[in-house]
């Protein structure tokens, strides 16, 4: 089934707790995993790290590695990184870190100790926090409330595709492509094709996970020239499944929608500041009076919401 | 008949129904307030009951219904009425996906327009619907009526059974296997004795009556291209 939501701030504010209960609100719809991307106040220079290593006990090595490969493309800490641990064997972290030279390079030599600690977000703004459990426990576990942007993704997983594990949750990275993520509700049958044609373009999946596919795909599009209007509409006809995805960057939300019309989003646009949710019951966590909702409710549908609400395309 | 308000709010559902189930037991006009578009509000009422709810509802309102009249102010979410046997449920706005699906018997009357497969696998009864009616509607229903007064949407009645939708306005695209047909001036009187009680009876409907091609009834393989059209 899977939840998803998406906010966009007239100003810099308390996103991070809105997104807490739009995905509060939908947590029935998948309980074993939630994740925020949140897009905070933009750095002129160096990037945001998100990241997970899978054995607690191994972090200081981890982390020793980590650095003497960043170190290696002319980047290092900036700053302490700060770690977050509970009873589960993996640990968060979260890094800023100077400019690499080359930020497809770093992450490819980044990504060869993957399978200890492996990335989940990289940019100027953007954060992404994912964890097993539901909305309130990841909230409370990465302060997801207090996090302060103009705009961001949220998502509650009923696992379908792949394994309950904290890295396949949503969101996913469009890896190596700083500042965009997505969220989906849906299942992609044809993933696999396509991994394989990306891969072979040098693209790297650290997942099972069919969603992981849809950030790349759309980033791939656009790097080879096309808008990201026409990105969205074209993933319509060339990725099988069914979908209902939002995909974010510094600039704004946007989303597509299968032919098939299997899953809803309902939006409420109001004073230069938008809600979506899956379900309308969450925008009214943050709309609690009346208003006019629109339920994208129809067959092969996208859009596209500029941060501050400047709509970007229709 | 006294009038209860019952307020919804954050409350658990279970304990709304039961309050609304009780003041309908008792005889009481039941109106519910602060709804916030919650799931489930209203399911399995009685007959004879008379429940309104203010602002917009979520998914599967007046769903089991047996016999009750149902108004919803504004918005109804997935599934409005789903499975209801008996009674009338209006809509005053929009109602979202699946309106209606696998009703058996009774009236579903919608204001606005409807979301995609209204009426799906319907048993019976009829669904009127006084804007247009969204994509692949009448997906394999039964038997019953969609009355749409405003156009459909794209797969109108795909792959359907023995029911009937029927569309004044604007048809977007027929689904697999339809026929249209022209009704006769019988089926036609049939159309208005549903809609005058509704203030919606209009002899100058030039109405397109969508039925089952019938082809699909029976799966053989040398079909197979026109399953799989959509």
């Amino acid at each position: 089934m899977c939840g998803i939501a998406g906010r966009i701030l007239a100003s810099s504010g308390r996103v991070g707790d809105d997104l807490v209960e739009l995905m509060d609100a939908q947590e029935h719809r998948g309980a074993d995993s939630t994740g925020f991307a949140i897009y905070g106040p933009p750095r002129d220079s160096g990037y945001i790290l998100r990241g997970m290593g899978f054995d607690k006990t191994r972090l200081d090595k981890d982390i020793e590695d980590f650095r003497a490969i960043l170190k290696a493309h002319g980047s290092d800490f900036a700053g302490e990184p700060s770690f977050v641990t509970d009873d589960n064997a993996h640990y968060c972290a979260r890094m800023v870190i100077d400019d690499p030279r080359d930020i497809a390079r770093w992450i490819r030599d980044a990504d060869t100790i993957a399978d200890r600690f492996e990335i989940q977000s990289c940019g100027r703004s953007l954060e992404i926090i994912k964890d097993v459990g539901g909305a309130q426990g990841v909230a409370d576990k990465h302060g997801v409330r207090d996090m302060i942007g103009t705009h961001g993704l949220g998502h509650a997983r009923l696992a379908t595709e792949s394994s309950v594990l904290p890295n396949a949750s949503h969101p996913f990275w469009a890896r190596p492509f700083p500042d965009v993520a997505i969220v989906h509700n849906g299942q992609i049958t044809d993933y696999f094709t396509w991994r394989e044609k990306l891969m072979r373009k040098g693209y790297r999946f650290l997942t099972e996970n069919d969603s992981e596919l849809i950030a790349v795909w759309v980033s791939d599009q656009i790097a080879s020239g096309l808008t990201p209007e026409l990105a969205l509409k074209k993933s319509i006809s060339a990725i099988d499944g069914v979908f209902t995805y939002m995909i974010a960057d510094r600039d704004g939300i946007g989303f597509a929608k299968d032919r098939f019309a299997m899953k809803p989003l309902v939006v409420v646009e109001q004073d230069g500041e938008m809600a979506a949710a899956t379900e309308e019951q969450a925008v009214r966590r943050i709309y609690t009076g009346e208003c006019e909702v629109i339920n994208y409710d129809g067959p092969s549908l996208t859009h596209i919401w500029g941060v501050g609400n400047r709509s970007l395309a229709a | 008949m006294s009038e209860i308000v019952i307020e919804a709010g954050k409350r658990p559902i279970r304990e709304i129904n039961e309050e609304i189930q009780a003041a309908c037991a008792a005889g009481h006009k039941v109106i519910v307030r602060n709804t916030l578009s919650r799931h489930n509000l209203g399911v399995g009422l009685p007959p004879g009951a008379i429940v309104h709810f203010e602002g917009s509802v979520g998914y599967y309102c007046g769903g089991l219904n047996d016999g009750a009249t149902v108004t919803i102010e504004r918005n109804a979410g997935w599934a409005v009425g789903e499975g209801m046997s008996h009674g009338h449920i209006t809509v005053g706005g929009y109602a979202g996906m699946s309106a209606g699906a696998a009703m058996i018997d009774g009236t579903i009357h919608i204001k606005g327009d409807s979301g995609p497969r209204c009426g799906v696998a319907m048993k019976g009864g009829n669904i009127v619907v006084e804007g247009k009616i969204g994509y692949q509607s009448g997906f394999m229903a039964h038997k019953g009526r969609i009355i749409a007064l405003g156009g459909a949407g794209h797969s109108c009645a795909d792959a359907l059974w023995q029911g009937e939708v029927w569309v004044a306005g604007p048809v977007e695209s027929l689904g697999v296997d339809v026929d249209v047909v022209e009704p006769t001036a019988e089926e036609v009187a049939e159309v208005d004795a549903i809609l005058e009680p509704l203030g919606l009876a209009d002899s100058s409907r030039n109405w397109r009556k969508m039925i089952s091609g019938q082809r699909l009834w029976y799966f053989e393989s040398r079909d197979a291209s026109a399953w799989l059209m959509i």
